[in-house]
């Protein structure tokens, strides 16, 4: 059954590099624009705005998913150590909280966007500033994993390896 | 003439080599103090975060004008789905999104090319399609810079068929600007796979790969 699987190249990846963090960026950029968006449509009452952040936040939320796959996959394949390994649980435990978050959003959204697809309710603008923030923290826990602790880069998978970390 | 820096180390001039050592007065070290172990003056790149953005904002915004030109093909679909949709409101994610991406690709190239200037590649590397640190930073930098140009570019002629050219027409882009934002797909994840291969392989500005470039044992300096 091993010899099935792709042999781990110098990343410990069965393909060429991290394709988790390219998948994000259709989560990041989406979600944090589809707030962005809704807040510029209230306050200068654009609401074609509302349109084109609803789309963002549905694209967000099919991306999430794809994003969570790649990010188990390559979690399992990254070999955390010191602190690292709290924050990929508090990753991991974020992410798909937020694919739960931008489910729950979308739905809601897509209801008042059959009912009036014209105004947007207050209630949804601050939720949408609460995802936002989780978005923000998560990304920052996800840079921590790369920039600091250097997960799959090819010196700390080296030096795992070797066993020096 | 084939660009030097791109020939085999043994066929490249010489004095190329010489000059490739920084003189120990070089401006950049006046920095120096501010700096922590991954050679940036906070412990979080800003470039890479940045980048989700463009890249995340182009993609889309090529993406719904093309389902906005297809929309006759596919309402049957989205009626079967009852997600009412309207081909107005496609054209408006792929006008606003690029719009977004235009105006914060600014910043991705800035801070990009503030962060380059700090940057520290390990030694010795080569990467995995074959070039050294130096040409794949130039190739990034030169790059960056000619996607932004073709990024306001894209804006432009967008903003000419939404406003002028096509604005009383249902499909508001051109084939050939569809056609070109997927040849920029292409380009991009080049480049991208380039930026990438900075952090991943040459280390820059990750805190554990600088760390262990310097001999450090990362149970103690990185617990």
């Amino acid at each position: 059954m091993q010899q099935l699987l792709p042999p781990l190249n110098d990343h410990n990846l069965p393909w060429m590099d991290t394709l988790h963090p390219i998948v994000v960026h259709f989560v990041i950029a989406m979600a944090v624009i589809s707030v962005v968006f809704d807040l510029i449509g209230v306050v200068l009452r654009r609401p074609n705005l509302f349109e084109v952040s609803f789309w963002n936040l549905l694209f967000a939320t099919a991306a999430i998913f794809v994003a969570i796959i790649f990010g188990q996959v390559e979690a399992g394949l990254a070999d955390p150590y010191g602190a690292s390994r709290s924050i990929l649980n508090l990753h991991s435990t974020l992410g798909w909280s937020l694919a739960g978050i931008l489910s729950l959003l979308t739905g809601w959204r897509y209801v008042l966007r059959n009912r009036d697809p014209e105004s947007l309710p207050l209630p949804f603008l601050a939720a949408g500033g609460v995802l936002a923030l989780l978005v923000a923290v998560q990304v920052t826990l996800g840079n921590q994993l790369i920039w600091v602790y250097g997960l799959h880069t090819v010196p700390v998978v080296a030096a795992g390896r070797a066993g020096l970390i | 003439m084939a660009f030097p820096l791109l020939l085999p180390a043994a066929s490249r001039p010489q004095l190329l080599l010489e000059i490739t050592t920084l003189p120990a007065d070089s401006p950049i070290s006046q920095l120096s103090s501010w700096l922590g172990p991954n050679d940036l003056p906070y412990s979080l790149p800003i470039h890479p975060t940045l980048v989700h953005f463009t890249i995340g904002l182009f993609v889309i915004a090529i993406a719904f004008d093309i389902a906005g030109a297809l929309y006759p093909i596919e309402k049957r679909v989205f009626r079967f789905l009852a997600l009412p949709i309207t081909r107005a409101g496609f054209h408006d994610v792929g006008w606003y999104n690029l719009l977004a991406c235009a105006v914060v690709s600014f910043f991705t190239v800035a801070a990009g090319f503030f962060e380059m200037l700090l940057a520290v590649p390990i030694p010795g590397v080569t990467s995995t399609i074959g070039l050294q640190s130096m040409e794949t930073m130039l190739l990034h930098g030169v790059g960056g810079v000619a996607i932004l140009l073709a990024i306001i570019a894209m804006t432009v002629w967008r903003g000419y068929q939404r406003f002028l050219w096509r604005r009383d027409m249902g499909r508001q882009v051109q084939w050939l600007y569809l056609l070109v934002g997927l040849g920029l797909f292409l380009v991009i994840g080049l480049h991208g796979t380039l930026g990438a291969e900075l952090a991943g392989e040459f280390g820059v500005h990750i805190t554990a790969d600088q760390l262990l470039a310097t001999g450090a044992d990362l149970r103690n300096a990185l617990p």
